[in-house]
């Protein structure tokens, strides 16, 4: 007889397989065309890209971006994954149904829909006229500030699931035992909801701040062609310019960015696991 | 007992949706007494629990501790500590780290919290494990953390629901006698809930009889056993013998005739001619043989158990009512399944109940 951990692992062979030939051969086929130039295999390719000001710019405009679209679905998504992990019954059904519905929506049709709500006379620059904060409309769409809050709605439920399903499993008694034990509320939250919620805290990040950096169909309809981020410029450098070189250096530094979001994440929540 | 009303909760009414869980329940406790709450599963005993500490609030009646009405206060400005049934160990926490928390959350300075944390590791015998994560700990050593993390706040009370169910049975009693211990050492008022009667007997002062959302009895455990003072309380507190009848006179001396199965029967009690009782006798009032007592009763022998000092003879009547009979010390001989034996108890020894 095997050992049944070892078999268990063929029950991943398909769809590592199916990685394999849809994404990581790809993936290696970009990356050797990226360093494998006419001359020989060199890194002349990305020298030449981070020494122009222009694309530390759009590196810049994609990091910041992503910042704070995952700052805007952190603040919203943490009470809300909080609320939805308390609420019972139907108020919970209708949560659950309210965050995981529109992700059902495509993605093209919401940056549609926010050009519509972004505009000058859209319903965000009413809402802030009538309530006193705006003096006269001004519009959103095409504003960093209309892309970060298109952006983030798209990307909420990546931050509200994660959080809920560790929050969900935190047992409420440890709360209660919090407050016999003298704990204010907010010392509660502090000292034992905030680090037990971590993990998913961080997979919340790692989900929102890596799509936010590679997404491409928002700031395209929200932006426009006068602000890149990688994600654009590798598209348009592909699609438009047909810069195979430029397009293969956007998209490996996109990808050096993205992975080391995630394996960044991963290996601060495991150390939080194991240590505290 | 100092001051009978140290906790004092009066008429405590909790209701669910439509069903009524406690159905105004009245609890004087005395400081540095032992109380346990007894009762079947769902009778409320949890409840009335969450709402001494305050983590659930009561429709109806006041919770007094040491002369303060403590009924609106939020559960972190109580001083009421609890020890879960499920212990609620912060699982991202060390085992000293847990000890520490409640006097973190009260401000304490570090200089002080380290003595008391070590104090409180070496009573419940927990100091080697102090920077383990509690999440490898067994049941009893979780336990144990969980009572010394409850103590080291030093709360006016403590209230332990259930705090042995998850123990087996050896390790449940060794760690009854040392919780018994630590309380008395510490001079701790506390109340703790279980549906395990010996648990109950060994380790309280007095005893809490609960049932369907009331208290039936709050007396010494020996009262309890000796004058239970409901037909429930007899139920649940130990075993007995019970005889349905209809009362046919009430005498001058405060007894009373049955017309049972068996004939008349007499016990001490105050019923109108005519209601219907149960009268109940506990297993070593009945003596063998059938001279020393007033109700007699013939029947048949079916099992004898031996539990070595003593020994429990189960008889049955001729229409199969069982009848239990325990005895101290050599049994007389004759005794076997299928003899007749006659057997008698005295009036003082009867009980009568509301049937
Ligand atoms: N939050 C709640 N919502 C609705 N019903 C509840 C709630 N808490 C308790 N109950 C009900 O109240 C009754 C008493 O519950 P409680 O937990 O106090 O019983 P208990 O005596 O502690 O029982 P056990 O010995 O099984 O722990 C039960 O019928 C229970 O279903
Ligand atoms: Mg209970």
């Amino acid at each position: 007889m095997q050992q049944p951990q070892f078999r268990i692992w063929w029950l991943a062979v398909p769809a590592l397989g199916y990685l394999l030939i849809a994404y990581a051969a790809p993936l290696v086929y970009l990356l050797m065309r990226s360093v494998i130039r006419p001359e020989g295999v060199s890194l002349q390719l990305f020298s030449a890209f981070l020494s122009d000001d222009y694309n530390l710019r759009v590196i810049g405009n994609t990091l910041r971006i992503a910042l704070l679209v995952t700052l805007l679905c952190l603040a919203i998504g943490y009470p809300v994954a909080l609320a939805l992990a308390r609420a019972r019954g139907i108020a919970q059904v209708l949560l659950l149904t309210a965050i995981i519905l529109p992700l059902s929506i495509g993605v093209v049709v919401k940056a549609f829909a926010w050009q519509i709500v972004l505009r000058r006379d859209g319903a965000i620059a009413k809402f802030l006229v009538a309530t006193g904060i705006w003096d006269e409309p001004k519009r959103l769409l095409f504003t960093e500030p209309g892309l970060v809050i298109g952006a983030a709605n798209v990307f909420l439920p990546f931050m509200i699931l994660p959080i809920y399903s560790v929050v969900r499993q935190i047992d409420p008694r440890l709360s209660e035992a919090g407050a016999t034990l003298g704990a204010s509320p907010l010392h509660r939250f502090r000292k034992i909801i905030l680090p037990l919620t971590m993990p998913g805290l961080i997979t919340g990040i790692a989900f929102v701040f890596s799509m936010s950096l590679s997404m491409f169909v928002i700031p395209s309809l929200l932006m426009g062609d006068r602000f890149q981020t990688l994600a654009t410029l590798t598209g348009r450098s592909f699609l438009l310019m047909r810069n195979e070189a430029l397009g293969s250096a956007t998209a490996v530094v996109l990808l050096v960015l993205a992975v080391s979001v995630v394996v960044g994440s991963t290996w601060v929540s495991r150390r939080l696991m194991r240590g505290g | 007992m100092s001051d009978p009303a140290f906790l004092d909760v009066r008429s405590a009414e909790k209701r669910f949706d439509a069903a009524r869980v406690l159905n105004g329940v009245d609890l004087a406790v005395a400081q540095g007494e032992l109380v346990s709450l007894l009762g079947p599963s769902g009778c409320g005993k949890t409840t009335l629990l969450r709402i001494i500490a305050g983590l659930t609030s009561a429709d109806a009646g006041s919770v007094r501790l040491d002369g303060e009405d403590i009924g609106r206060k939020p559960p972190h400005r109580r001083d009421v500590g609890v020890v879960f049934q499920s212990y609620a160990l912060f699982p991202h926490l060390t085992v000293a780290e847990n000890l520490a928390f409640g006097l973190k959350a009260k401000g304490a300075p570090a200089t002080e919290i380290a003595p008391i944390v070590s104090r409180f590791l070496e009573l419940v015998h927990m100091a080697p494990f102090a920077d383990r994560s509690v999440k490898g700990l067994s049941g009893g050593q979780q336990q144990r953390v969980a009572v010394a993390r409850a103590l080291a706040v030093k709360p006016k009370l403590l209230l332990l629901d259930e705090p042995f169910s998850a123990l087996d049975r050896k390790l449940r009693e060794t760690m009854q006698i040392e919780l018994r211990r630590l309380l008395r050492e510490l001079g701790t008022t506390a109340i703790f809930v279980t549906h395990d009667q010996d648990e109950a007997l060994i380790l309280s002062d007095r005893i809490a009889v609960m049932n369907a959302g009331r208290i039936e009895q709050l007396d010494r455990p020996e009262t309890i056993y000796n004058r239970p003072a409901t037909a429930f309380a007899l139920e649940f507190v130990g075993l007995s013998t019970r005889i349905r009848g209809t009362v046919t006179s009430y005498g001058p001396e405060g007894a009373v005739s049955i017309d049972t199965r068996f004939g008349t029967l007499s016990a001490r009690g105050r019923f109108e001619p005519g209601s219907a009782v149960i009268v109940a006798v506990r297993p070593e009032r009945i003596s063998i043989g059938g001279s020393s007592g007033e109700n007699r009763i013939a029947p048949t022998i079916t099992d004898i158990v031996f539990q070595g000092a003593r020994a429990q003879i189960h008889f049955e009547t001729t229409d199969g009512l069982p009848i239990l009979v325990e005895m101290s010390g050599a049994l007389p001989g004759g005794l076997e399944p299928g003899a007749a034996v006659p057997l008698s108890f005295a009036t003082a020894d009867t009980m009568v109940y509301p049937a």
